[in-house]
């Protein structure tokens, strides 16, 4: 099977959109990031002009003209770029998308994907550095999508362009350059589907985005200690997979959740909510959370590294929930 | 001055402002007996705007407003009782109750979505602009809104959309902040918007602009029909701004009806009580609208009076079946959400 | 132009100075990640922080964006403090959590920059607000680029300012792009200051590249703020001779405008003006820099020697 690197990947998928459905637009231009990498995308631009636009900086308004577009039948793919600026236009995306639907009773469908880069990148300090994925979990009617490797952003956003949802597209610079297997015409992948990214039996470790990899890390040095991590992904948190969850977590009694949103009321402390409501009686000990601190991003290297989940972080969480 | 148009539509134009304003009357009653709650806006005075405004738009079209709708819904022919059935939360509304006031929507008619987020349409406005010349489906899109919606920054961030890519939109602003008495021209500066007139904002923004006294019909529908051929024809962006002077009703926290409308005003406002007489005799383009009308001899004041009975008939209908249609069932609350 | 003392205007030149040899510096560090993250440097720019904020007071606020080095250094801040910061040591002036995009350098008056573009727009009112209630004759500046034009925290706060009279400038560098876009192809207006005449405030273009202009029109801005009289818009046409953040290649300019800008050099022309008026020698203008590379350089050793902050500063100052 022919082995992509994740941009590669990513690229394929958003040439192989624009080609079948002139209905796409792509808003905004760093798809794939501003790394030396951008270059590529302008082939894009360059093919369908027209179809392909670099706003000003107003995300309020054109993520708002994203919206209205899909309304009156486009399907527009806009990137926020860095996901800290998907805040500037908050009030279309989560008060006006992510009701429309709903406030209308079905009249009103909203086929746009809302793209950003999340998380901490090195550098980037406080301003540029969220991951605010779980804010939009708390916001109903927004499709929450997390790819983790090249296989998975193709098919992702095949479904995330095919779908009638507003789906915010949750992507993280630092797997751009991962590779993995990705087979031709490969089938699109349904959204409320989790996958097991690696089988195991001691420990059921959780992961979204950029985690997955970490967690995949984690578990191969823990694997030679002797100690078997299931990493299971759930790609979409909204819809979400939990049947897929829960029987890992039947299957181990040990879990632990690993998440780049901050402790608080990220994504791991839903997860780690509903496995307590519904997988209790399964656990064998308590479940732990890998995230980051409640704090804001700093930006000095050493502070930087220290609030990042890391894999050893992660094994320190597997080894705790095996005591 | 009257629309050129044929008696017949006239006589149209003059129904359908009359059904809103006895329609919005018809509100301020079913809520002061306690029917409905939550804040409500209407669109009394503003008739003679909405009414010609949306009679230029064609089927495809979209139009985007806002928490003060039921005017343009109405102008645009939605149908009195499931206006009213929505407002009260009734399951035969045309959000099944799920909107309310705020949110009617009529996908048929164009109304996709309805903010009541100040300046919450103006981005999605460029949207379907955008949609429709990528289409190329021949579609304009009218975006109605009020003056204070100018003052978010999301207006002037949507202008600069509309101009840059050329997108065909017309923003219609509806500045019922005047001042003053009778007609007299211009709009009085506001205390919250430093640019004077509104019309530098689209300006600034080379968006062609112009003002027009929103209680003349004639003059609303000569210049937006010429606006819209023009947005059609692939021009561009347009802005008007029409102004109107704010009804006396929507002076108190929640509207009250000063004086309870009937076409005879239009001849004779002694009734009315003094405090906002002027406005009825000088400012309310219905009766303005009526007077024309019969001064034209495009109407007698008895066809006048028949038609407006025939309206009140049928609001007290609406009124009646929206008070009749069921609540919709809890599970309505979890439908929708997603598609 | 006015009769000017060789006192007042050399050290202006001092200043540019010192301004471009820490942007250089700071590109050599970066080059060898002694410096690392998201850094926009301001080489070309240095008539406009220095023609500014020489009219300000240590009480006066000042605001930018994330291009903010030389508002910082103009406005007072130390050198070394800003250069520990760049390089996330403990002793720079956010102890490390800030970084380029978000000096704070409150002892000199400098109160905040930010990396969201118009972002500190809003924060200059309401500095601005509480001037005007202190009565005290100060005033708030406010430094952002073409770019943040196009934001709507832009036009809420020229409309804001405006109504309520605010003493604040906005000072917006023009330097034709919005990170790698020319202006022409986010918006129809080219002149910014345009949008200060919609919201019907004072407004003037100026080239930002003479030192001399950029102080007549801070010099009139300033005095309208703290004589109560409201609000300026100045637009300094300018030039950034670097890409948009180090490491950007920049293949979106033009050689030839690159040269075409290089060759109006606010430093040279000043330097020129001043040897030609004989308010400044071969051997002063020369010391300016010399002087000024000095000062850098113990920077760079103050900051370099720092050490780096302990793990516990991330929870420190999350909450006062």
């Amino acid at each position: 099977m022919r082995e992509l690197a994740y941009y590669e990947a990513k690229f394929e998928a958003l040439g192989e959109i624009m080609a079948a459905d002139e209905r796409v637009h792509l808003i905004g231009g760093t798809f794939l990031s501003l790394s030396t990498r951008r270059a590529i995308y302008q082939e894009l631009v360059k093919k369908y002009p027209g179809r392909a636009v670099s706003p000003p900086i107003s995300e309020l308004s054109f993520c708002g003209l994203a919206t209205g577009a899909a309304m009156a039948g486009l399907r527009p793919i806009v990137d926020l770029s860095t996901g800290s600026f998907i805040f500037e236009a908050w009030p279309q995306v989560a008060n006006e998308a992510a009701n429309a639907l709903y406030m209308s009773a079905g009249q009103t469908r909203v086929p746009v994907v809302f793209h950003i880069f999340h998380g901490i990148r090195g550098g980037g300090a406080a301003q540029h550095s969220h991951s605010p994925q779980a804010m939009f979990w708390n916001c109903p009617g927004l499709e929450i999508v997390l790819p983790s490797s090249p296989r998975d952003v193709k098919g992702l956003l095949k479904t995330a362009v095919a779908s009638d949802n507003p789906t915010i597209f949750v992507d993280h610079v630092q797997l751009l350059e991962v590779r993995g297997e990705v087979p031709e015409n490969d089938k699109p992948i349904p959204f409320g589907q989790a996958d097991v990214k690696r089988k195991g039996s001691d420990v059921t470790v959780i992961a979204t985005s950029l985690e997955v990899q970490k967690s995949l890390g984690a578990a191969e040095r823990l694997a030679e200690e002797g100690i078997q991590v299931e990493v299971v992904d759930p790609r979409t948190v909204v819809p979400l997979d939990f049947q897929t969850l829960l029987a890992s977590v039947e299957k181990t009694g040990r879990v632990v959740i690993v998440d780049q949103c901050h402790r608080s009321c990220g994504i791991a402390a839903e997860l780690a909510a509903r496995i307590a409501e519904e997988g209790f009686d399964k656990l064998k000990a308590p479940l732990r959370r890998v995230t980051t601190p409640d704090v804001p991003i700093p930006f000095s290297p050493p502070l930087e590294e220290f609030v990042t989940p890391s894999e050893s972080r992660i094994i320190d969480a597997v080894r705790a929930v095996l005591r | 001055m009257l629309p050129k148009l044929p008696r017949q539509t006239l006589l149209e134009l003059c129904r359908r402002m009359f059904v809103i304003r006895h329609f919005e009357e018809g509100l301020v009653r079913l809520y002061e007996q306690g029917h409905f709650s939550g804040h409500y806006h209407l669109y009394i005075g503003q008739e003679a705007t909405g009414v010609p405004a949306l009679s230029c738009v064609r089927e495809g079209d979209y139009l985007f407003t806002t928490h003060r709708n039921h005017g343009h819904l109405l102008a645009r022919g939605a149908d009195p009782k499931r206006l009213a059935a929505e407002i009260l939360g009734r399951s035969d509304g045309y959000n099944k109750g799920k909107g309310g006031s705020f949110h009617t929507v009529v996908p048929s008619l164009g109304f996709l979505h309805t903010s009541a987020v100040v300046a919450g349409i103006i981005p999605l406005a460029t949207g379907t602009a955008y949609a429709s010349r990528a289409l190329k489906n021949g579609r304009i899109t009218v975006c109605l809104f009020g003056d204070g919606a100018l003052e978010e920054g999301a207006s002037p961030e949507a202008l600069n959309l509309a101009s840059l890519y050329k997108l065909p939109v017309l923003f219609l602003c509806e500045n019922n902040g005047k001042y003053g008495l009778g007609r007299a021209a211009g709009a009085a500066q506001s205390p919250s918007m430093a640019a004077f007139p509104l019309i530098d904002l689209p300006k600034a923004y080379k968006i062609p602009a112009q003002q027009v006294d929103g209680t003349d019909s004639g003059a609303v529908h000569g210049l937006i029909a010429e606006t819209v051929e023009k947005i059609r024809a692939g021009e561009g962006p347009h802005f008007i701004e029409a102004q109107t002077v704010r009804w006396p009703g929507s002076e108190t926290n929640w509207p009250t009806v000063p004086y309870p409308t009937n076409a005879s005003l239009a001849w004779d406002v002694g009734g009315v009580p003094e405090k906002v007489r002027d406005w009825y005799r000088q400012s309310d383009p219905l009766l303005i609208f009526i007077r024309e009308l019969v001064e034209a001899k495009q109407a007698t004041r008895e066809e006048i009076f028949g038609i407006e009975s025939d309206v009140k008939k049928s609001i007290e209908e609406a009124m009646d079946f929206a008070l009749e249609s069921p609540y919709p069932n809890p599970e309505e609350a979890s439908k929708d959400i997603f598609a | 132009m006015k009769k000017r003392d060789r006192e007042e205007l050399l050290p202006l030149l001092e200043k540019m100075w010192i301004i471009r040899a820490f942007e250089e510096k700071v590109s050599e560090l970066y080059a060898k990640k002694e410096i690392l993250g998201l850094i926009h440097l301001g080489i070309g720019q240095e008539a406009v922080a220095v023609g500014i904020c020489s009219l300000l007071h240590q009480d006066d606020y000042v605001f930018s964006g994330h291009r903010a080095h030389g508002h910082a250094i103009a406005k007072g801040a130390d050198l070394g403090r800003l250069m520990a910061e760049l390089a996330g040591r403990s002793t720079g002036y956010c102890r490390g959590k800030g970084g380029s995009m978000h000096i704070v350098a409150m002892d000199a008056g400098f109160v905040a920059a930010t990396g969201i573009v118009g972002g500190t727009i809003p924060l200059a009112l309401g500095a601005a607000l509480v001037c005007k209630e202190k009565k005290k004759r100060q005033l708030a500046v406010v430094f952002f680029g073409d770019g943040a034009g196009q934001t709507g925290a832009f036009h809420e706060s020229l409309n804001i300012a405006s109504l309520w009279k605010l003493p604040v400038i906005f000072v917006c560098e023009n330097n034709g792009y919005a990170e790698f876009t020319p202006l022409s192809a986010h918006t129809v207006v080219s002149r910014l200051a345009d949008h200060a005449r919609t919201y019907s405030m004072p407004n003037v273009t100026v080239d930002g590249n003479d030192l001399l202009a950029v102080l007549d029109a801070a010099r009139e801005a300033v005095q309208r703020a703290r004589s109560g009289e409201g609000a300026t818009f100045i637009e300094c046409l300018t030039y950034r001779l670097r890409g948009h953040y180090e490491g950007d290649p920049g293949k979106y300019r033009e050689l030839s405008e690159v040269a075409e800008w290089k060759a109006k050099d606010p430093i040279a022309r000043f330097s020129e003006m001043l040897k030609q008026k004989r308010m400044a020698s071969e051997k002063q203008i020369r010391e300016a820099e010399i002087e000024a590379r000095a000062r850098v350089e113990k920077a760079v050793d103050f900051a370099l020697s720092s050490p780096w902050p302990e793990a516990d500063e991330v929870t420190k100052q999350v909450f006062a």
